[in-house]
């Protein structure tokens, strides 16, 4: 696949052949066009695949040649069998989201849907524009009072705009969907540069799927006027209203009013903030050309939670990621990040490593398809499959199952419904949890905790439910543990009813998991009959409930305690950890580090550390260092950053340069002294090997170190006003 | 389950290492050694030895960037899940970019954009990628309805061709591989969206290299979530930055006063004899009155005109003019309010500069 040049060739001195000096200076350049090779290839293995299917036997082939050419194939076809999988995968999780986020903002688009017709019907009211008006290059005011424009502010309670985008995209779908013309701008069309005139051509772009040379909101006026147009709303979105520049949104808006008889445009904002920031962003006389009107939308935190549910717990359950990946991600979000899209960037990118290094993960997309079709083929054949299983070492922990694929589809689908049991425990845990205001992503991270630490700590508790805090063991699992035994907390304190309604969502939750449903099910009956005992059931009057339920605390203290043991249950018996189930690495990816340095990178201080550990990286044997000091076989720009760390703010170019040169030059004066000593043959060898570097030189490598700290920001040129002295810009890692 | 305090940690220590650095800059004896201590060879020299530094490391740098060798087929599994792939890491990433590109991208068509020029046409590139992925559809396709030219569409529809050009197969794409996405010719914002914008488009994959600490800095977040959509790889390859290094000056060899002298000199010799002279009055009075702000224009012309240097207050504003334009001459205001002038060189480097343009 390569083409044949020579390794060394290749690399290092690329830059300085004919071809590339010239290709180097160029602004850009092609370097090469698809070529039909990979065609070739593509079709190649898909024969592959279907001989395969034919005569699977066939794969031993006794060349050794040949064994490396279809070894070969196989690595490509296994690369485009995992794109497959993780294509098909993480459509089905995308589109899970998608759903989920509809769900959740459904309610609000309706609202906003009939309030954008109530608004249409209004203007519809004071009568139809005729056409003789609407052909005018000017607006008809009807009276003396300029028109309003209805406003929607949608508040998003959040301020990352980044999260919004998709839902105004979602929300303008869902318009357009009803019936309405809907144009959205977003506050790249309001800035300052472009004024006025970018941002009514945008406008017309957005309506009118047409670039027109002159941006007049006449040719607007007149397209909706054309037939069929003027039946359906016109409603413009701008998604992020605080950051669109004030002088143009108050030209715009004003015009907008202006024409209002003819172009009876519905506005609707994203407002980051609070309803306030309308009046900070425009002036009183623009903001009496509005008519708002609010609406909410669900916090952050909700969405995470229902999207964790549906993604990490419900539908895809047969993809998770490990303790320490989701305490990551937590952190992430609540402490730095703080946005959705990154969370589920981040899902995409873990389940994408996933699948390129774990190549049984294959199984995962083959058995989500099962879900749905009962087809149960894999697509590589059992005895590839097989070779990976071998490699798996929790197989060769739990000495499981001879070589066949119907025990490897056996502990398969023992690890599915293990991690079902458990996912519905935690929703369990979570639906007691909600009347405490306990947030899934918090909860879920517990559980892996809980899970992952459960042999010594969950085996301890009786029946008499979680941690109370009588040892000290106790005592630090409470802390550890902190949202779990709140919930055990919560519940012994609910009263009857709540119980009672708790109970019954579980009923609903774990439908169809029978172990759970069992349980639940004993739990009913002896609540019942606890209940039965109390007399209360049927009572009128509220005098006589009160007396009784005052009377009855000590039998509902009864009922808190059966429902604490049911979860006491569900936490030892259905939270075991997962990474004792055997093949739990097929669908559990818990690489924190690679997952974190591809999220986020690192330059700042990975950068530092390179040039801090240069001879690790290097792994040469010439700069091993016994101390801290200097040497002069380290890379150059390693020995400046280490001698500018010694500088305050400010580093003299002068005296850097002579410890430069002092480390440069140092070693060799002590090799001189060194060989003083010894025998006259080798001495003369070695200073012939090792002639000081001339000025010229040293001045040339400090130089170049200068130029490439600078090239990685860690200088500042000197000033006019401080010739002699470069600017340190990084400090520490 | 905390980590939290790691982190806090992490960032109390990046805080005080910066107020350390700074208490250290003004406690300590600031060291007034000058540059010009140094003995500095000539520049022409300096650049020479430059071109033939000695590269340490060869053989461990080839075998690094070898050992990278076994990532490419990662990485084309990220470029083909739709991520963008972002190399950092210290030492010249080119050349193992391009190696990538020609090895394991061969099935793909190949843009490069060398982010560390200084000026880059951003359309230019975009036209030239719109004329690639239509070449490749059409080979793909055969059927491809005519249209106008790439070259006189604007960027947007430009870039609704590069996102929504139909094509049979899913996974058509043309990769750009953009050396230091954070060069100076592609640094400023409005740059950065379009090639946000390019990265968004379906039909495009992004390999970039960045070299700059704070590159991250030049993206928000819907950039980074929705756009770049960046899969960050460290690769340090600690191969000498030369073609990058290219546009930036010798340190050395740009402030030292050897240059400033010889560029004065130039300067004055281009001048008339008439301006030389009204500069050499200047410069002798500064020579003679080393702790004076400056000389009044009114003395200065009172001088100029009893040597008939200059016949009126025009002509010794037009030298002067020439003077300050060429930063030979500099105003400032006396102690008394006066405006004075003044020539912005150390008195030997003055000395240097008359003996130089009365050869």
């Amino acid at each position: 696949m390569a083409p044949s040049s020579p390794i060394g060739d290749d690399l290092l001195p690329s830059s300085m052949a004919p071809q590339n000096i010239e290709n180097n200076i160029k602004p850009f350049y092609v370097l090469h066009k698809a070529s039909s090779q990979g065609k070739d290839r593509k079709s190649a293995g898909q024969g592959k695949k279907r001989r395969r299917k034919e005569a699977p036997s066939s794969l031993q082939s006794p060349k050794k040649h040949e064994g490396s050419i279809a070894e070969e194939h196989d690595g490509h076809h296994l690369h485009q069998l995992q794109f497959e999988a993780f294509c098909s995968f993480w459509s089905k999780i995308e589109s899970t989201i998608k759903d989920v986020l509809r769900n959740i903002n459904g309610s609000v688009f309706d609202e906003i849907l009939q309030w954008v017709m109530s608004c249409f019907n209004a203007t519809r009211s004071t009568g139809e524009p005729s056409f003789a008006n609407s052909i005018r290059s000017f607006p008809v005011l009807n009276g003396s009072t300029t028109r309003q424009l209805f406003t929607g502010l949608v508040i998003t309670k959040n301020m990352e705009f980044v999260d919004d985008i998709l839902t105004f995209e979602e929300l303008s779908l869902f318009l357009k969907h009803q019936g309405c013309h809907v144009g959205m701008l977003s506050s790249l069309d309001f800035s300052v540069k472009n004024g006025i005139a970018g941002c009514l051509k945008a406008l017309l772009r957005e309506f009118m799927d047409t670039t027109m040379d002159s941006a007049d909101i006449s040719n607007l006026a007149s397209w909706y006027r054309e037939q069929g147009n003027y039946n359906k709303p016109l409603v413009l979105i701008i998604n992020d209203l605080e950051r669109c520049s004030r002088t143009v949104l108050s030209d715009f808006i004003p015009m907008l009013s202006e024409w209002v008889n003819r172009v009876p445009m519905i506005l609707i904002f994203g407002v980051l903030t609070t309803v306030d920031s309308l009046r900070n962003i425009l002036p009183s006389h623009v903001l009496h050309h509005l008519c708002p009107c609010k609406f909410m939308l669900g916090s952050p935190t909700d969405r995470m939670d229902s999207i964790i549910e549906a993604v990490l717990l419900k539908h895809c359950a047969i993809f998770s990621i490990g303790y320490k990946v989701a305490l990551f991600l937590r952190n992430n979000f609540l402490n730095k990040d703080g946005t959705l899209t990154s969370f589920i960037r981040a899902l995409k990118i873990a389940c994408m490593l996933h699948f390129s290094v774990e190549p049984l993960s294959l199984i995962l997309s083959q058995a989500l398809a099962e879900e749905d079709q009962e087809d149960g083929k894999f697509a590589l054949p059992p005895d590839t499959v097989l070779k990976y299983v071998h490699e798996l070492p929790s197989r060769a922990r739990n000495q499981m199952a001879d070589e066949t694929g119907r025990n490897l589809a056996q502990g398969f689908s023992n690890l599915v419904s293990v991690k079902k049991l458990w996912s519905t425990a935690v929703l369990c845990l979570h639906q007691a949890g909600k009347y405490n205001r306990i947030r899934l992503l918090d909860l879920f991270c517990e559980a892996l905790f809980l899970s992952k630490a459960s042999d010594c700590h969950v085996g301890n508790g009786n029946d008499s439910g979680l941690p109370s805090s009588n040892s000290n063991q106790q005592r630090s699992i409470i802390q550890e543990c902190g949202y779990i035994s709140q919930i055990f907390r919560k519940v012994r304190d609910f009263p009857p009813e709540m119980l009672f309604q708790l109970v019954k969502s579980w009923e609903i939750s774990t439908a169809g998991v029978v172990e759970i449903h069992d349980k639940l099910k004993t739990l009913q009956s002896s609540l019942r009959c606890e209940d039965g005992k109390r007399p209360t059931k049927s009572t009128d009057s509220k005098k006589e409930a009160a007396r009784i339920s005052l009377n009855s605390e000590k039998d509902s203290r009864i009922l808190n305690s059966l429902v604490v043991t049911f979860m006491n249950d569900l936490v030892r018996s259905f939270m075991r950890p997962i990474s004792c189930t055997p093949f739990h690495e097929i669908s559990c990816f818990n690489d924190v580090e690679k997952l974190q340095l591809a999220l986020t990178g690192d330059p700042r201080s990975r950068i530092q550390v390179d040039l801090l550990n240069s001879n690790k990286i290097l792994q040469c044997s010439c700069c091993k260092k016994s101390s801290s000091a200097l040497l002069p076989s380290m890379h150059d720009s390693s020995i400046m950053y280490s001698l500018a760390e010694e500088h305050g703010d400010l580093i003299n170019l002068h005296d850097w340069f002579k410890s430069f040169k002092t480390i440069i030059l140092d070693h060799k004066n002590k090799r001189k002294q060194k060989l003083k000593l010894s025998p006259h043959k080798r001495k003369r060898k070695d200073t012939n090997e090792s002639s000081d570097p001339s000025e010229a030189s040293i001045q040339a490598r400090f130089c170049n170190a200068v130029t490439e700290l600078q090239i990685i920001g860690l200088l500042r040129m000197p000033s006019k006003r401080r010739p002699d002295c470069v600017q340190r810009v990084a400090f520490g890692l | 389950m905390d980590i939290n305090s790691e982190e806090e940690d992490g960032e109390l220590g990046f805080s005080r290492n910066y107020f350390l650095a700074k208490e250290l800059g003004s406690s300590s004896k600031k060291s007034t050694h000058k540059l010009s201590e140094i003995d500095i060879v000539d520049e022409q020299e300096l650049r020479a030895a430059a071109a033939n530094i000695e590269p340490k490391h060869e053989k461990e740098i080839t075998s690094l960037i070898d050992g990278y060798k076994n990532m490419y087929s990662e990485w084309v599994f990220a470029l083909r899940c739709s991520f963008s792939l972002l190399m950092y890491g210290f030492g010249s990433k080119k050349a193992l970019l391009e190696d990538f590109a020609s090895t394991a991208l061969a099935e793909h068509s190949v843009i490069v954009i060398n982010g560390y020029l200084p000026a880059i046409n951003l359309k230019q590139v975009m036209i030239a990628l719109a004329e690639v992925l239509s070449d490749q559809v059409k080979t793909k396709q055969k059927v491809f309805k005519s249209e106008q030219p790439f070259s006189s569409q604007s960027i947007e529809d430009l870039l609704a061709f590069l996102d929504g050009a139909e094509t049979e197969e899913e996974n058509c794409f043309v990769c750009v591989v953009i050396h230091n996405i954070d060069g100076p010719g592609l640094r400023d914002y409005e740059t950065q969206q379009y090639l946000a914008r390019l990265a968004a488009c379906s039909h495009i994959r992004i390999v970039a290299s960045i070299d700059h600490l704070n590159a991250p800095l030049l993206w928000d977040k819907n950039m980074v979530h929705r756009q770049f959509n960046w899969c960050w790889h460290h690769v340090p390859t600690f191969a000498p930055y030369k073609v990058e290094g290219m546009y930036y000056p010798l340190i050395l060899a740009q402030g030292g006063s050897n240059q400033s002298v010889k560029t004065a000199a130039i300067v004055l010799q281009s001048l008339t004899p008439n301006a030389q002279s009204v500069f050499k009055v200047l410069a002798e009075h500064q020579l003679s009155h080393p702790d004076e702000e400056g000389m009044p224009i009114s003395d200065l012309y009172s001088v100029c005109r009893e040597r008939f240097l200059v016949s009126s207050q025009v002509t010794l504003n037009s030298h002067l003019t020439e003077f300050k334009d060429h930063e030979l001459v500099k105003v400032r205001r006396h102690s008394d309010g006066q405006d004075c002038l003044f020539i912005p060189l150390a008195a030997e480097a003055l000395q240097k500069v008359l003996l130089e343009v009365n050869q």
